[in-house]
C-alpha cells in the first residue's frame, strides 16, 4: 500500500515539529561540542552507562510492544492488543524510573547541571526527551482506554497507530542521545 | 517463532548492547566516531521502516524520517571531524 500515512495527518504534523526541534537541539549539542571538545571527550566518564543501556533497552522494547499492538488490532484482537500497549506503557514508565536514580547518582557524584557545559547541555537534552516521553506515554494510555472501550477494529485503528509512530520517534530520538552522550569521546 | 518484530527487536538490542561495550571500553578517535554514527543509521533505519512502516508511507513522510536519521549523524562526524572550523564560524555569534 504505497503512498499511505501511518496513523494519522495531525500526528505526522506533530512529530515533523519534534523531530526539527531535536534536530536544532542536536545542533546545540554540536556547537557545544565544537567549542569545548575536552570537556565532550571527558564527560562520558562521570556518567553511569548501564543507566543510558537500561534506558534504551526499555524504549527499544516498549517499541516493539507496539508493533505487536498495531499486529493484533490488524487481526481484530482486542484483548490481545489491550495486553501489548499496557506492556509497552509498564516499560515507558520504567524510563522515568531509571532517570531518577541515574539523576540521583549523578548529583551525589557532584554531576549537575551546573557541573560543566557538558552536563548542562545533557540535562537539557536528556530532559527535554524526558517530556516527550510524558506525552508519548499518555497518548498510550489514550489509546489503552480507547482500545478498552472497543473504539478500534481492524479496519479502523488510525489513533492507535498514530500513537505507535510518535512512540517509535522518541525512541529513534534516543537512540541518537545515547550514543552522544554515553559513548561518543 | 520468531518473526520480523523480534528479529529487528534482537538487533536493536544486541547494537544497544555494543554501544555498551564501546562506552565503557572505546577509545577517543575517527574509528569510534565512525562506528557510533554507523550504528545510529542502523538502529534509525531498523525503527523507521521495521516499526514505524515508513517504507510504504507517502514520500514526505519517507524523506522526512530517513532525512533525519541520516543528517544527523552525518552532522555528527562533521563537528567531530571539522569542531575547529565549527567553532571557528560560530564564535561571532556566541560572543
Amino acid at each position: 500500500m504505497p503512498g499511505r500515512v501511518p496513523g494519522n495527518p495531525g500526528i505526522w504534523v506533530g512529530i515533523f515539529c519534534v523531530l526539527v526541534e531535536f534536530l536544532l537541539l542536536f545542533n546545540v549539542y554540536f556547537i557545544a561540542r565544537a567549542h569545548n571538545p575536552e570537556a565532550f571527550r571527558h564527560g562520558p566518564e562521570k556518567l553511569a552507562t548501564v543507566a543510558g543501556t537500561a534506558i534504551t533497552l526499555l524504549l527499544v522494547t516498549s517499541g516493539y510492544g507496539m508493533v505487536k499492538a498495531v499486529e493484533a488490532m490488524r487481526r481484530d484482537d482486542k484483548r490481545v492488543t489491550l495486553r501489548w500497549i499496557l506492556f509497552s506503557m509498564a516499560l515507558g514508565f520504567g524510563y522515568p524510573v531509571v532517570k531518577f536514580f541515574e539523576i540521583r547518582w549523578n548529583v551525589s557524584r557532584g554531576v549537575d547541571g551546573a557541573a560543566g557545559i557538558f552536563y548542562t547541555v545533557y540535562y537539557y537534552l536528556t530532559l527535554n526527551h524526558l517530556v516527550h516521553v510524558f506525552w508519548g506515554l499518555l497518548g498510550l494510555g489514550w489509546t489503552a482506554v480507547r482500545t478498552g472501550l472497543g473504539a478500534y477494529s481492524a479496519a479502523d485503528h488510525h489513533g492507535l497507530e498514530a500513537a505507535a509512530v510518535y512512540w517509535h520517534t522518541t525512541d529513534i530520538i534516543w537512540l541518537m542521545i545515547f550514543p552522544f552522550f554515553y559513548v561518543l569521546r | 517463532m520468531i518473526g520480523r518484530a523480534e528479529k529487528i527487536w534482537l538487533l536493536l538490542a544486541g547494537l544497544t548492547l555494543l554501544g555498551a561495550w564501546l562506552a565503557e571500553t572505546a577509545e577517543h578517535g575517527w574509528l569510534l566516531a565512525v562506528t557510533v554514527a554507523g550504528v545510529i543509521v542502523l538502529k534509525g533505519r531498523l525503527v523507521a521502516v521495521g516499526y514505524m512502516e515508513i517504507g510504504a508511507a507517502r514520500a514526505l513522510i519517507r524523506r522526512a524520517v530517513w532525512g533525519f536519521v541520516l543528517a544527523v549523524p552525518f552532522l555528527a562526524l562533521l563537528d567531530y571531524r571539522f569542531g575547529d572550523v565549527v567553532a571557528q564560524y560560530t564564535r561571532a555569534a556566541l560572543h
